[in-house]
């Protein structure tokens, strides 16, 4: 059988905008997710500069001498806030705001990619995926 | 105390070496801050710390390049957080010195086999079934070769578990492993060059992260330390990433093979001379 010329140009334009249309939903979400990580980095970096300029402002140094001792993210989050409300440490609870918002980045990254692939795409799979490794992750944050 | 002038300028060439490598730069800053006198598990922290900085500064760009590939990078996920757990609790309870001459070795032998490959294109062909039910293929533009390159990725199942260890060796030596990310992501998924080495920053961050947390739990953490070594790092992968976009899949893969080489002899000295 001779393969009918015009269908199958109409074939050829029908699953090229197929494509077309799969490719702009993934753009939309390689910005978003592009975007999620660089504010997520800028806002950590600004954090820990600010705390930098503020302690030598304070105190001539560059240095941080505290530690922080067995207690997950939230805790520390936590404990920064409470010690900030009470004055005096605050470049301190900038720098460990900054380190917390580092470690929320890929955090968020995994969040959005789930409403992405749940929402968006309807792909049962890899929200499966993603919902198992956003499981894990809540699960390491909140260690003991 | 280790003072912020000297660790801030260290740490932008760490970050630069690590964001053209596809690696997070912890290569290259934990030796240093041994050297400087930091006990490795502090320094361990810190690195995995600084990781997440590098691997989510670069990965921002490569995303939005369109080169990585997301689906690649969740399923593949799944088996590297729980490997860094792992391998972060390994860390806290154990003395490591015998993994680092494994995994000198394990690299030392990538490394030939690397050398020996070549594929500019990644592959276009067959695929089996697990890996087609799971979807891994795409499509990135290629700056370099001025195209649209299509691939498929093959293999999943084996790449899992061995994506599994890539883990459990980023938690435990405070490394993001994306040399051993790009080997597998290469050698058994068959991705082309750039696609495999931006996935890999892009899982690098998320594997860091698990790792991270129970460094934090266990204390590890030195806000001082993590001051200028996460600045720094992050400055010298910016640079690094705007170079990488620019360059041909080959000129990645010897740089790269570069990388790996030094690598894999710092760890088997270490190992060996047991200077941890």
């Amino acid at each position: 059988m001779i393969p009918d010329p015009e269908s199958s140009a109409k074939k050829q334009i029908g699953s090229s905008a197929v494509e077309l249309g799969e490719t702009k939903q993934q753009f939309d979400m390689d910005a978003l997710v592009g975007y999620i990580l660089l504010i997520g980095v800028l806002i950590s970096l600004a954090l820990v500069i600010a705390a930098l300029i503020w302690r030598w402002a304070d105190t001539r140094t560059l240095a941080f001498d505290y530690r922080i001792a067995g207690m997950n993210l939230f805790q520390l989050l936590l404990n920064e806030i409470r010690l900030g409300m009470q004055g005096a440490l605050r470049p301190r609870l900038l720098l460990s705001l900054g380190i917390a918002m580092l470690m929320l980045t890929p955090y968020i990254r995994v969040l959005a990619s789930m409403v992405y692939f749940m929402v968006s795409l309807k792909n049962w799979k890899y929200s499966v995926f993603t919902a198992v490794v956003l499981l894990t992750l809540t699960y390491s944050l909140f260690l003991r | 105390m280790v003072s912020f002038e000297l660790l801030f300028p260290i740490s932008i060439v760490a970050g630069f070496i690590g964001a053209m490598a596809g690696m997070g730069g912890g290569v290259v800053i934990i030796p240093v801050l041994t050297l400087l006198g930091v006990d490795i598990k502090r320094a361990i922290a810190i690195s995995i710390l600084s990781v997440i900085a590098t691997s989510s500064g670069s990965a921002s760009a490569y995303i939005r390049d369109h080169i990585t590939n997301l689906k690649v990078g969740m399923f593949l996920e799944m088996f590297t957080i729980v490997g860094a757990l792992v391998g972060a609790k390994i860390t806290l309870a154990v003395s490591p010195k015998p993994l680092y001459i494994i995994f000198g070795l394990v690299l030392l032998a990538s490394w030939l086999a690397l050398f020996a490959a070549k594929d500019e294109m990644g592959h276009t062909g067959a695929q089996d079934r697990i890996t087609n039910w799971l979807e891994l293929e795409g499509s990135y533009p290629d700056q370099a070769l001025g195209q649209v390159v299509h691939y498929k990725a093959r293999r999943a199942y084996f790449g899992a578990p061995l994506m599994y260890l890539a883990g459990m060796i980023a938690g435990l030596l405070g490394i993001g492993a994306g040399a051993v990310k790009v080997l597998i992501h290469d050698l058994v998924m068959g991705l082309p060059p750039k696609v495999s080495t931006t996935t890999s920053n892009m899982i690098i961050g998320v594997t860091a992260l698990a790792g991270a947390s129970v460094y934090l739990v266990a204390g590890l953490i030195d806000p001082g330390l993590a001051a200028p070594v996460i600045l720094g790092i992050a400055v010298g992968a910016f640079l690094g990433t705007r170079l990488l976009v620019r360059m041909s899949n080959q000129a990645v893969r010897r740089f790269f093979l570069f990388i790996l080489l030094i690598l894999a002899v710092e760890m088997i000295v270490r190992g060996v001379r047991g200077g941890l």
